[in-house]
């Protein structure tokens, strides 16, 4: 907590965020094309998101309901990290606030060390754009644009041309080359999948978030795209983080979180499908 | 299903809420017409009520030419008839009456009222006669020559008091008065913001405007007769050599207030002509929001017809919102308009035209009308996209996404081209000497060849206009540009109130540049002179002619020349038609102002002469030595010999005399302008010096350089270029409230999109842009179309006055990027709303669409 404050503050001395963008507030004359990047500090730490008694409650007084109820956790730099429970279980919420699409009530969520609750929307934004990638679980994709604009989106967005290199690798290992130039109305469910989890790799972000990335695709595309995952963190030393009831999906991951009633109520390292489902049974689903 | 379709009406607020806008504005400015004219004669016709309450009988000569218009020249009458008309039994009283030019010059030196624009400045008469319009509110009626009233507003804003000297110009030059009364007006200070100088009958005639001779004779019975048989008796009993006629109190009311309601009715009809043309350009954007709800609501339809709805209760449903819409809408504009008439009448105050107090005049048609207009507008916009709702299939509610597809490309290209090519066809045809009422249809076809084809080339052409955006602001350009790409249809229709717009201000601003660049040339071939001295009022003569002599006498001054029209009778082909008649003085025109005299000198033309154009000769079988016979407003008959021919008859007219024929005739003549040729070698700041003291002494009239005068002439084309833009204003905006529309409807539907963007690392800025350039790409994807199609109709319209003289076409360069910017911004402005909702959309709620 303190570590990310210092930092957070050590960050910005002067605001450089505001002072960077002061001018894109003009709508006639904001002839700059894109949003500068905020340089958010690089910090090597083996962590690479954590969440501080988090909470997140809806209502007041007597009626109150805690999505989130004085969560603690961390996700480890290089790993595949899967987060379960029930509906209603508390999971997506999790990931929302720690990918900073959503607020906590109260405690703390970090990224890079950062706490999202220092940062202004446009901060948060750029955040999400540099260090965070995302895969939903369907639409997914701008319908407007290419595979390829699609998959070069957030660097698009932040006018960066990106590793050349690392995207071509990203592209090629999820065996998208000649689909590049294809609106994701003629792609396949699966490809728009794969196209999805190539945008999430090509910023090379400090942390990708899943959320049921094979929920809407048939058995065969669901275990490549978990493959890619896989291969994602072996091989290109990414962090994911998924949420999923799919106990055959959650045997990819390195670690399952289980909640309930918003609280963790369990954790399992190196996970196979018929543990998870034991585990399952075992809390009552 | 009514039911179903009422609750789905009044769940959707919002929605009902953006298409009834549309339908608020259109009717809103009919009403806002109707109310406003109505109010304007209602107020008119009880000011002339009143103005001649008191009269009985109205005395007035009977010799008249009538201009049309409701202009008119009237003879006047001796000032002897007042008396005997006072002593003809049955008559308790009777006075004189004048109303002429006057104008009352300042405390400062400087005229009271705005020259050329702005009320009307009035000399009148005044007397001790019981029916009497002006009542005395201070000191004493004016009753010697050296006296006058003033109206109470004028000696207020002047701080004039009894006892001033109050210099006053008129036709008999100016003069000075000591001022012994203020006058009101009934119970108006001063009627619609014009000053009054007021005299007694003797000085009024004297000094407005014929010595001896007055307007008409008011008169008042003693209440033996009726007003009919009074007026019989009247003319029975004045002398046949008068040549009067009498009307009653009634029929001078009446005839007036036809006469003031003929020139409004002009103006209304102006008015109701835009207000149409913006509830035309309100059709499209209701059409286009039914059909965009049509499509976002498809799986909703969908599921309807599954679950075993009838296609004709699907439609049935959709046009019950129409109605709903329909009558919300109309009531709403019926009332927006009663705003909107007192805004006109505000804004007249502004410019200095009061209108007399009056209430604003609700008719029972003007209710009727309106709403009858706006719902039949509505549902007649919302028929096809109900059919097309209709037509969805039970599947469709499978499918997630608003399906708005182009349909047929091929069809409606085919279908474009056989209109356009009818449209091109007509106009060759008039081209080839068919009849210009034929160019309309030709205009029509073509309309709506474009807006068929809109869809169909509306993807590239939006495609091409939005390049500079995507390559200026990125992916959010790229994205901005494939938005309006995405639902061709969409964005045509949206473009479509834009491109009428821009097309009807294009083609307007072509003519008006075309008129300029025609009347500059005109002005500039023939007026040859150093300087003109231009008479601005418009509602009474100009100048008198001793003006003209008062410069030729100035030694820096080699020539000056005067240049009037007349009304006159001009018998033609055993056919007596009235028109007008310039008036030159053939002594000092020529080398400062040429007609184009074939072969001549003007100084040919002598007192019983006339000059004709060669198209009146070629008509008319006029040569040289034909006899013309002209009768003049008094009733004095000429047989004029034609003494020459000339070709420049664009100013001039058909038909020019010479001043001298005026002498000794009980016609008063002005002239309109007076030009002046200086010496070699004088100094124009030494002339213009002498000329200005001269036109001080007569207190009218602008002196204008020659490059000064011609602008001046072209610039009023400029007046009515104004008046038009503005009333073409009313259909912009209704543009804009469509592109504002569509682009809520559309950020709506795109939520998810949005949210996922935001979610990738789109900031609300990037979203702003995106939405704003959608917008831009829009309007001047209409800008663009309609430029083209304006300039083609502003050919169109050029080409059918070929015959008027107009020969060239002028594309206003300026004038077509102005536009282009004011589309631009049209497009910044109309985003800025919906911009803002879509950076409002909740980013959880929008993923967790699906």
């Amino acid at each position: 907590m303190e570590n990310s404050k210092a930092l957070s503050a050590g960050a910005c001395p002067a605001d450089p965020i505001i002072s960077h963008s002061s001018f894109v507030s003009c709508p006639f004359f904001n002839f700059r094309t894109y949003d500068r990047n905020v340089e958010f500090p690089i910090v090597k730490d083996s962590v690479a998101a954590a969440a501080k008694h988090a909470i997140k409650q809806y209502g007041s007084g007597d009626e109150v309901i805690y999505a989130l109820n004085d969560i603690s956790v961390d996700f480890a730099s290089g790993q595949f990290t899967a987060i379960m429970g029930p509906s209603g279980s508390g999971k997506s919420t999790l990931m929302h606030c720690i990918a900073g699409l959503d607020q906590l009530t109260s405690g703390s969520v970090l990224i890079d060390g950062l706490d999202l609750s220092t940062l202004t929307d446009k901060e948060l934004t750029l955040m999400r754009r540099e260090r965070v990638g995302f895969i939903f679980q369907a639409f997914n994709l701008v319908p407007t644009l290419s595979a390829e604009e699609n998959i070069l989106l957030p660097l698009l967005l932040g006018n960066k041309t990106g590793d050349s290199e690392w995207i071509k690798k990203v592209i090629d290992t999820v065996g998208l080359s000649n689909r590049l130039t294809h609106r994701p109305s003629e792609l396949s469910g699966g490809q728009q999948q794969r196209v999805a989890v190539a945008r999430a790799l090509a910023t090379q972000p400090r942390i990708i978030f899943a959320d049921e990335p094979t929920g809407n695709v048939d058995s065969t595309t669901g275990t490549e795209i978990l493959t890619f995952m896989r291969r994602a963190v072996d091989e290109l030393g990414q962090t994911i983080v998924m949420v999923t009831h799919d106990p055959l999906s959650a045997a990819f991951a390195d670690r399952i979180i289980f909640l309930a009633d918003g609280k963790i109520v369990d954790e399992m390292l190196e996970p196979s499908a018929a543990k998870v489902l034991d585990r399952m049974k075992s809390l009552g689903n | 299903m009514f039911h179903v379709a009422l609750k789905g009406v009044l769940a959707r607020k919002a929605r009902l809420f953006l298409t009834s806008i549309a339908v608020v504005l259109g009717t809103a400015f009919l009403s806002g017409t109707y109310i406003f004219s109505d109010t304007l004669t209602t107020t008119f016709d009880q000011l002339f009520a009143d103005i001649y309450k008191n009269t009985d009988g109205y005395v007035r000569s009977s010799k008249v030419i009538d201009a049309g218009f409701g202009q008119e020249e009237r003879q006047f009458i001796p000032i002897s008839t007042i008396d005997l008309v006072r002593n003809i039994p049955g008559v308790s009283g009777a006075a004189g009456n004048i109303q002429a030019f006057a104008r009352i010059i300042g405390k400062d030196g400087k005229p009271v009222g705005e020259s050329g624009i702005g009320p009307p400045t009035f000399g009148s008469s005044i007397s001790d006669y019981k029916g009497e319009l002006w009542v005395i509110s201070r000191g004493v009626l004016p009753a010697k020559p050296d006296e006058l009233a003033i109206d109470d507003v004028t000696a207020k804003k002047e701080k004039f008091n009894i006892g001033d000297t109050v210099k006053v110009v008129a036709a008999g030059g100016s003069r000075a008065f000591k001022l012994v009364g203020i006058a009101r007006y009934g119970d108006v200070r001063a009627p619609g913001g014009a000053t009054f100088a007021l005299f007694d009958i003797k000085t009024a005639s004297e000094f407005l405007t014929k010595s001896g001779y007055v307007d008409a004779v008011l008169l008042q019975g003693d209440g033996t007769l009726s007003d009919d048989a009074l007026a019989d008796k009247i003319t029975a009993s004045l002398p046949n050599d008068l040549n009067i006629e009498t009307l009653t109190g009634a029929q001078i009311t009446q005839e007036t207030q036809n006469d003031v309601g003929e020139g409004l009715s002009f103006f209304s009809t102006l008015l109701s002509v835009f207000s149409f043309i913006a509830l035309g350009v309100g059709c499209f954007v209701i059409y286009n929001v039914f059909s965009i709800t049509a499509a976002q609501r498809q799986r909703e339809n969908a599921l309807f017809r599954a679950i075993g709805a009838s296609k004709r209760q699907i439609t049935q449903a959709m046009l019950i919102e129409a109605i709903a819409v329909g009558i919300v809408g109309s009531i709403t504009g019926l009332f927006a308009g009663v705003l909107l008439a007192q805004g006109l009448s505000a804004l007249l105050r502004v410019t200095g035209i009061e209108l007399p107090p009056g209430k604003l005049v609700f008719t029972q048609q003007t209710i009727s009308t309106v709403l009858i207009v706006g719902m039949v507008v509505t549902v007649i916009s919302a028929i096809l996209p109900a059919l097309r709702a209709g037509k969805v299939p039970p599947l469709a509610a499978m499918r997630s996404t608003a399906l708005d597809t182009a349909g047929s490309i091929g069809r409606r290209v085919g279908v474009a081209l056989a209109f356009a090519t009818a449209g091109l066809g007509v106009l060759l045809a008039v081209i080839q000497g068919a009849d210009n009422v034929l160019l309309g249809i030709a205009i029509l076809l073509v309309f709506i060849a474009v807006l068929i084809a809109g869809p169909a080339v509306a993807r590239p052409i939006s495609l091409f206009i939005g390049r500079p955006a995507a390559r200026l602001r990125g992916i959010t350009g790229t994205m901005a540009r494939q938005n309006a790409a995405r639902n061709p249809k969409r964005t045509s229709r949206t473009a479509a109130p834009v491109l009428i717009g821009v097309a009807l201000v294009m083609a307007v601003t072509v003519l008006a540049s075309t008129i300029r660049a025609e009347i500059t040339d005109i002005f500039g071939k023939q007026f040859t002179g150093d300087f003109a001295i231009n008479a601005d009022d418009r509602f009474f003569g100009g100048f008198s002619p001793s003006l003209a002599d008062d410069i030729n006498a100035l030694p820096e001054v080699q020539r000056a020349s005067g240049l009037g029209v007349s009304l006159a009778n001009v018998e033609l082909g055993g056919e007596n038609e009235s028109k007008f008649v310039t008036v030159i003085d053939p002594k000092t025109i020529d080398g400062i102002f040429d007609i184009g005299l074939i072969n001549k000198s003007p100084q040919v033309l002598t007192k019983n002469g006339i000059f004709v154009s060669e198209k009146t000769a070629l008509n008319n079988s006029l040569v040289e030595g034909s006899t013309v016979i002209v009768s003049l407003s008094d009733g004095s008959k000429y047989d004029l010999i034609v003494q020459g021919i000339y070709v420049r008859d664009q100013l001039a007219g058909g038909f020019t005399v010479s001043r001298e024929l005026f002498v000794g005739t009980a016609v008063s003549r002005f002239d309109a302008a007076i030009f002046v040729l200086k010496k070699d070698g004088a100094k124009d700041s030494s002339i213009r010096e002498s000329l200005e003291s001269i036109i001080k002494k007569y207190g009218t009239g602008k002196l204008l350089s020659k490059s000064e005068y011609i602008e001046r002439q072209a610039s009023q084309v400029n007046q009515l270029l104004g008046l038009i833009y503005g009333l073409l204003f009313l259909s912009v905006i209704i543009a804009i409230v469509g592109i504002i529309i569509t682009l809520l409807l559309s950020v709506h539907e795109r939520q998810r999109e949005i949210g996922l963007m935001r979610a990738v690392g789109m900031t609300k800025s990037q979203v702003r842009t995106t939405v704003r350039y959608e917008s831009v790409i829009t309007s001047l994807l209409g800008a663009v179309t309609g430029i083209l199609l304006g300039l083609g109709l502003g050919w169109v319209v050029i080409f059918s006055l070929r015959d008027q003289g107009i020969k060239r076409f002028t594309v206003p360069t300026s004038g077509t990027l102005v536009i282009l910017i004011l589309s631009f911004i049209v497009g910044v402005i109309a985003a800025a709303y919906p911009a803002r909702k879509a950076t409002q959309v909740d980013l959880l709620d929008a993923l967790a669409m699906t």
